[in-house]
């Protein structure tokens, strides 16, 4: 439907035997991703598999090859999703720390945030290249923040359109050198190298539809939550959304926006449909019912004891100590970036 | 407490004099982590003598503390707190704030009035940007005529050229907005008042990129406060860009007969800003 190429996928085996037995003929010249146990099978072999597992109520999550190690997953027919880790930016994880994902149509593909080196973006760019032959037509960056936007000049050669909120070109350009000088800094100078700010060519108000062949994304301006530029993606295909980091999931949320208007925007996502939703920082994806309920739980706490705070006279010394605190045990991240999100809901809610 | 508060809202001088455009206002970033060897370089011996002169400095002798978070997860939004304990009986003549590696070191000088008060813990607190990690200092000035000083030093970058705002086409909106409260002691036997002060206002340092001109958005920050209860002197303040975007101050002032504070603020385009609070007791 998608792709003519028989792409060679790998799935988790956990029966070294029976992999064996199944063991499809092996291509030599591409390294097997070094995340799991990975069986080599055909195409055909994967689609028969994904029909008996199509009965399950459960998300599927397949690992795919990916020509550099960088494992990717096939979410849906034709999505592809990387999970990035959660850890701070370092010479060892080279950006790798957001999820980025790739849909391929019968015309051409489409990246979904490029993670946050040039280095990384490469890898994304092997592992594209180890499932399609098509042209990357789109680059869409889902907001300004380094971890999914520092990979896009690994996509350069393929010229393809770079997508964005129109005001991702403002919100990454005035920030662009402290960006790049801090991540110059926590990545050291090999993950460094190459990272480009490219901005958007495509800048998208209200909504836009990609068309990538039999299939089309249609991309939507969300209002200030996350950051002032946060775009969400369907694919209207397989009913894919991808609400980038309007959903953090494990990995404690980062307040860059807006907490009255991320916790509202998330009352209005709630009423959305999809069969499923891809997260900015979590799992390959997630059933939106479940998925958005920890995030506003935690958004929510922070804004009611900030809120009281602010009533009972107290200080943002004494709410970043306080506020919101009964979450720390739910995230990953949580020392890191805590206090900053409570600082900026105490601003913003202070001027209620 | 804050149930017993006062408050007023002022709004401001016509605003056309703004150095930018609401809906372009491109904030931004630019400075960051300090070269190294700019880190390393003590600039207090200097700055100490252009404040002070030769004068003799009381180093970390308890007459004033200085809270400051050891890392600041903001450096755009720094909290700082100087606190005077009770057990220091002399009145107070001045204080000055200190970030020794900002562009401008010198954060805010406040000259004390007969309606600062004694007789309790007297305090000021603010927020402030952080250029690089930095020595913060309180120098206090007690009647006697000498200096007293508290210091901390925090590791924090990247503040003053740091976004304003998250979003910067609100980042206008209500400019102007002043809101002064006041909170009276929680015991009726202590003579110390406390009050809050929060400007909806940029404060603009003129480090911030504006995108859409290449250039940087003018400066225009408070540089002026005079804080007054029942027409007595609490304090003259005069402040410089390192206060925070939305300047918010915290400050302690002695009790008075109606305890009504009247806040009046200059930035400098000039542009005015004045409150009172409601007078207290009714």
């Amino acid at each position: 439907m998608y792709r003519k190429r028989q792409a060679r996928l790998s799935v988790p085996c956990h029966n070294f035997a029976a992999c064996a037995a199944r063991m499809a003929p092996m291509s030599d010249d591409k390294p097997r991703a070094l995340c799991c146990v990975p069986c080599e099978i055909s195409r055909q072999q994967f689609l028969r598999a994904a029909l008996a597992l199509a009965a399950s109520p459960l998300l599927r999550f397949l690992p795919a090859q990916a020509a550099e190690g960088l494992e990717v997953s096939e979410v849906a027919p034709g999505v592809f999703v990387h999970q990035g880790r959660y850890e701070l930016q370092s010479p060892e994880n080279r950006g790798d720390m957001a999820n980025a994902s790739f849909v391929v149509g019968t015309d051409s593909v489409a990246v979904i945030d490029t993670l946050g080196s040039a280095v990384a973006g490469r890898e994304l760019r092997a592992a594209i290249r180890a499932v399609t032959d098509k042209p990357i037509r789109y680059v869409i960056n889902t907001h300004m923040h380094p971890d999914h936007v520092f990979g896009n000049a690994a996509f350069k050669e393929d010229n393809p359109t770079f997508v964005g909120h129109y005001k991702l070109a403002r919100g990454l350009g005035s920030r662009a050198e402290r960006y790049l000088a801090i991540n110059k800094t926590m990545l050291g100078d090999a993950a460094f190298d190459g990272i480009e700010v490219i901005l958007p060519t495509l800048a998208v108000e209200n909504s836009t539809t990609l068309d990538l062949g039999g299939r089309s994304l249609v991309l939507e301006t969300q209002r200030t939550a996350h950051t002032d530029n946060d775009l969400t993606i369907t694919d209207t295909a397989t009913d894919t959304l991808f609400l980038s980091d309007l959903l953090f999931s494990v990995h404690v949320p980062t307040l860059d926006g807006s907490i009255k208007g991320w916790l509202a925007l998330l009352d209005d996502l709630a009423q959305k449909k999809a069969a499923r939703v891809v997260p900015g920082h979590g799992p390959h994806a997630m059933e939106l019912t479940q998925a958005l309920a920890p995030e506003h739980r935690y958004l929510a706490s922070i804004a009611a004891d900030v809120r009281q705070l602010i009533k009972d006279g107290k200080t943002l010394e004494d709410a970043i100590k306080t506020a919101g605190f009964s979450e720390r045990d739910a995230w990953k991240l949580f020392d890191h970036y805590h206090v900053r999100n409570v600082t900026a809901a105490f601003a913003e809610l202070e001027w209620e | 407490m804050l149930s017993n508060s006062k408050r007023t809202v002022a709004m401001p001088l016509p605003l056309n004099s703004l150095g930018y455009a609401a809906s372009a206002a491109g904030l931004a970033a630019l400075l960051l982590l300090a070269p190294a060897a700019r880190a390393e370089e003590d600039v207090w011996p200097t700055l100490k003598t252009q404040a002070f002169g030769d004068r003799a400095i009381q180093a970390e002798d308890g007459m004033v503390v200085l809270d400051a978070p050891l890392t600041a997860e903001d450096a755009a939004l720094v909290p700082l707190t100087v606190r005077v304990p009770p057990q220091v009986a002399q009145k107070l003549k001045s204080l000055t704030i200190f970030i020794d590696k900002n562009p401008d070191p010198k954060v805010a000088t406040l000259h004390f009035g007969p309606a600062a008060g004694k007789g309790g813990e007297r305090s000021f607190s603010t927020r402030v940007r952080i250029d690089s990690f930095s020595h913060v200092r309180a120098v206090l000035e007690t009647e006697d005529g000498v200096l007293h000083m508290a210091s901390k030093f925090v590791q924090a970058a990247g503040g003053c050229g740091a976004m304003n705002a998250k979003d910067p086409d609100t980042e206008n909106e209500g400019l102007g907005k002043l809101l002064v409260k006041t909170f009276p002691p929680a015991l009726d036997a202590n003579p110390i008042w406390s009050a809050q002060v929060m400007l909806k206002h940029p404060n603009s340092n003129g480090m911030q990129r504006d995108i859409d001109t290449g250039g940087y958005i003018p400066a225009r920050f408070v540089k002026q406060m005079v804080v007054k209860r029942d027409g007595e002197l609490v304090f003259d303040m005069e402040s410089t860009f390192s206060i925070s975007t939305n300047p918010n101050f915290r400050f302690t002032f002695g009790r008075g007969s109606d305890n009504s504070l009247d806040v009046a603020i200059t930035d400098t385009d000039g542009t005015k800003f004045d409150a009172k609070s409601v007078p207290s007791g009714s």
